[in-house]
């Protein structure tokens, strides 16, 4: 069991992320799940409750956080570990090995099992996790589902009495995010205890004991599960929350201008190192339509961006831009890729300096404009490493429109993001699209493809499956896309 | 490119390998001849393809001995200010060389756990493995992030390679170096976070899923390292 008791913590150097006097108390067996917007102390509560907090990020705590009536603030970290196991967010920075049963054992190894009891664990974690097929590979070549199971993997070999998830969800798609369920099911059904701050709560109602909200630093509602799923629409919005039953949500069909300008794909193939990743795609799409493209991690998605912005150069076919053919390089200078971690394509120490980094006479009255309309203007001169993930975001689309792309593509843009930021993602895209710009979105967001998307592409097995309106229609083809139960 | 089920000629154990690091850095600062440093060189070469990293080594004895011969041609035919210039240069070159062939070798054949484990059996403190092994581990990570960087550079029109860069060193460097100092540091952090909550500092000695164990590979690497140094010693008060 554990508990808070009149917890106030503030990190040094941070305004956002820390608590007011929560308390807050979990008993033997309990599965609760914390949710609110980013930056309302959701994951500073799991920090205070593995012991990073006070151990790895310094600040000001006051009050007791207590593991079993022992505060946890004088228990060394290791002796934490013993009892709390903790899953985070990013699967490609949370492993330690380079291969996956080294990665599996990493706890129980520095817990000293010996070998014999070492090996034996991995092999019974691998079975009952059913990932016997992920044994004794390299993790770089898995995928971010993979990996993250990995990752909890190496808790579970560890059989803490405790768990701790911290938005394991974020980078996952569907089908990862329902194996995640399960896994959370399995160790619920062990007794283990477990805490869960997270953005996606869909997959989780079932499981949760208890749901508590959380609002700039204070507890601000405890809710049973049935209490919280009779919260409407509205009210969930309006606390900044993501959609608690996907089969709620129904499409929005915004209106598609379909003139101008047009992208057209003929026959394109796609290849890495001569292997073939996806083939004969065609397709035909005009200015203002936002494309969602679908499917499975590894279906080859990313490829499919990279070529269409002309990084990845191994491909047959022909895209045509008003009918005139592009060879990568044409393709490169039309278009824009916003990174899922946009960190890598930020450069410059200030993001007025952003906009027009790289060139040569930059049009002062288009980026001032530019910033103006995505309401980057106030921010100027800050530096782009300040700004929250959402405002990064706009500092990209940004670049783009000052350098005149006319094809954007975003990949993952939702990924970790509470209702609010959501929506404003959303809303810049539509604004993108009404500028005329042909948008394409790589998601696997139902909630996001509901509100944003005109239209969606499904990659599966080498092929483009299908591409469909996002309209009422097609509402049941969308929903056995995301395998959403009707 | 991993091996853990691929059988390699040669596997040694992590505390070997450092000691072939400072016997290597030893015969390099003692080295009496070029040919002696020509054959520090194959001997690493060799060394990396029974670990096997053949490719790796057969690129660093290729290049070297183009540099080599390079030296050779220089020393002979070279004269005044620009001889002085490149063979200090040189000199330096091929101080140094041996010993980052070497430490690539050495980087991209250990296993972060082997690494652990070693130094927990020479009784190494907490405090110097555990940065350590974050910097190993981060090591392959750089490569990803590479790849990311090139793309957003190219999208920015700036090209990514030794060109771009003597055209235009500053916006590349800016490219380069911002992005990847941000990654590294939240990288470092995760990394860090990852181990100390699966208990990296418990303080007693860790074990080990792949049990290493020092083998007749070992003492004879060793021996041929140990051998080849005071080979160098010797000629080197002789001549």
């Amino acid at each position: 069991m554990f508990e808070l008791r009149n917890v106030s913590f503030s990190y040094s150097g941070h305004t956002d992320g820390g608590l007011r006097s929560i308390s807050l108390r979990i008993p033997n067996g309990e599965c609760v799940l914390l949710c609110g917007r980013s930056g309302c102390g959701k994951t500073t509560v799991t920090r205070l409750i593995n012991g990073l907090i006070p151990n790895f990020y310094p600040g000001t705590l006051e009050g007791e956080v207590l593991l079993d009536g022992k505060p946890i603030a004088e228990t060394p970290m290791y002796q934490i570990a013993d009892r709390v196991g903790s899953v985070f967010q990013n699967p490609r920075t949370q492993f330690f090995n380079v291969d996956t049963d080294s990665e599996i054992a990493f706890g129980i190894e520095n817990k000293a099992l010996p070998p014999i009891e070492l090996s034996r664990r991995v092999k019974l974690t691998s079975k009952e996790l059913g990932i016997e097929g992920l044994q004794n590979r390299n993790i770089f070549q898995l995928s971010g589902g993979e990996k993250q199971k990995i990752a909890f993997a190496s808790v579970y070999a560890m059989n803490p009495d405790v768990y701790l998830l911290d938005e394991p969800s974020s980078n996952l798609d569907m089908a990862s995010i329902r194996a995640l369920g399960d896994y959370v099911r399995l160790i619920k059904s062990q007794g283990k205890t477990i805490l869960i701050a997270e953005h996606r709560l869909y997959y989780l109602m079932e499981v949760a004991d208890r749901i508590v909200y959380l609002e700039q630093g204070e507890i601000a509602g405890s809710y049973t599960p049935r209490e919280f799923c009779k919260l409407s629409g509205a009210e969930r919005r309006k606390m900044g929350l993501r959609a608690i039953d996907l089969r709620e949500e129904l499409p929005e069909c915004p209106a598609t201008p379909q003139s101008g300008l047009t992208l057209e794909l003929k026959d394109v193939s796609l290849f890495h190192k001569k292997r073939i990743i996806l083939e004969h795609i065609s397709l035909k799409a005009g200015q203002g339509e936002v494309i969602g493209v679908a499917g499975c991690n590894g279906a080859g998605k990313t490829t499919f961006s990279r070529a269409l912005c002309g990084l990845h150069k191994e491909c047959s076919g022909s895209f045509l831009w008003n009918d005139e053919p592009m060879n990568h390089k044409k393709r490169l200078r039309l278009s824009y890729l916003v990174m899922q971690d946009v960190n890598y394509q930020l450069f410059a120490e200030s993001v007025e300096a952003e906009c027009t980094f790289g060139i040569k006479n930059p049009d002062r009255e288009l980026t001032k404009q530019t910033m103006e309309e995505l309401g980057l203007l106030s921010f100027r001169k800050r530096h782009p490493n300040t700004l929250s993930g959402g405002q990064k975001q706009r500092v990209a689309a940004a670049v783009s429109l000052i350098s005149g792309k006319e094809l954007l593509i975003f990949d993952e843009p939702t990924s970790g993001l509470d209702y609010d930021s959501m929506a404003q993602v959303g809303g810049l895209i539509r604004k993108l699209a009404a500028l005329g710009k042909i948008i394409f979105v790589v998601t696997h967001d139902y909630e996001f493809i509901c509100r944003t998307c005109t239209r969606v592409l499904h990659f599966n097995s080498g092929k483009m499956q299908d591409d469909f309106l996002v309209s009422t229609e097609n509402e049941t083809k969308l929903r056995n896309l995301f395998s959403i139960d009707p | 490119m991993m091996g853990q089920n691929q059988i390699l000629p040669l596997w040694l154990d992590p505390r070997t390998k450092i000691l072939l690091l400072l016997l290597c850095v030893l015969s390099a600062m003692a080295a009496p001849s070029l040919q002696y440093e020509f054959l520090l060189v194959a001997g690493i070469g060799i060394l990396g393809i029974l670990c096997g990293k053949w490719r790796y080594a057969l690129k660093g004895m290729v290049f070297y001995a183009m540099v080599y011969l390079f030296t050779v041609w220089a020393m002979n035919s070279m004269t005044g200010t620009l001889r002085n210039m490149f063979v200090a240069f040189l000199g330096l070159f091929h101080k140094v060389f041996p010993c980052g062939m070497l430490s690539g070798i050495v980087i991209s054949t250990t296993k972060v756990s082997e690494f652990l484990s070693a130094m927990n059996h020479i009784h190494a403190p907490k405090k110097l493995i555990i940065p350590l092994a974050v910097m190993l581990r981060y090591i392959p990570t750089i490569g990803e992030d590479w790849r990311y960087i090139k793309d957003a550079m190219r999208m920015r029109d700036v090209s990514p390679s030794f060109k771009g860069f003597i055209t235009n060193p500053g916006i590349t460097i800016d490219c380069v170096y911002v992005p990847l100092m941000m990654a590294a540091s939240k990288a470092a952090d995760e990394l860090s976070v990852a181990a100390v909550t699966r208990g990296i500092e418990n303080p007693n000695p860790r074990t080990c899923l792949i049990q290493i164990r020092l083998g007749a590979g070992d003492a004879f690497t060793t021996l041929c390292f140990a051998v080849f140094f005071l080979a160098g010693m010797y000629l080197k008060e002789v001549g």
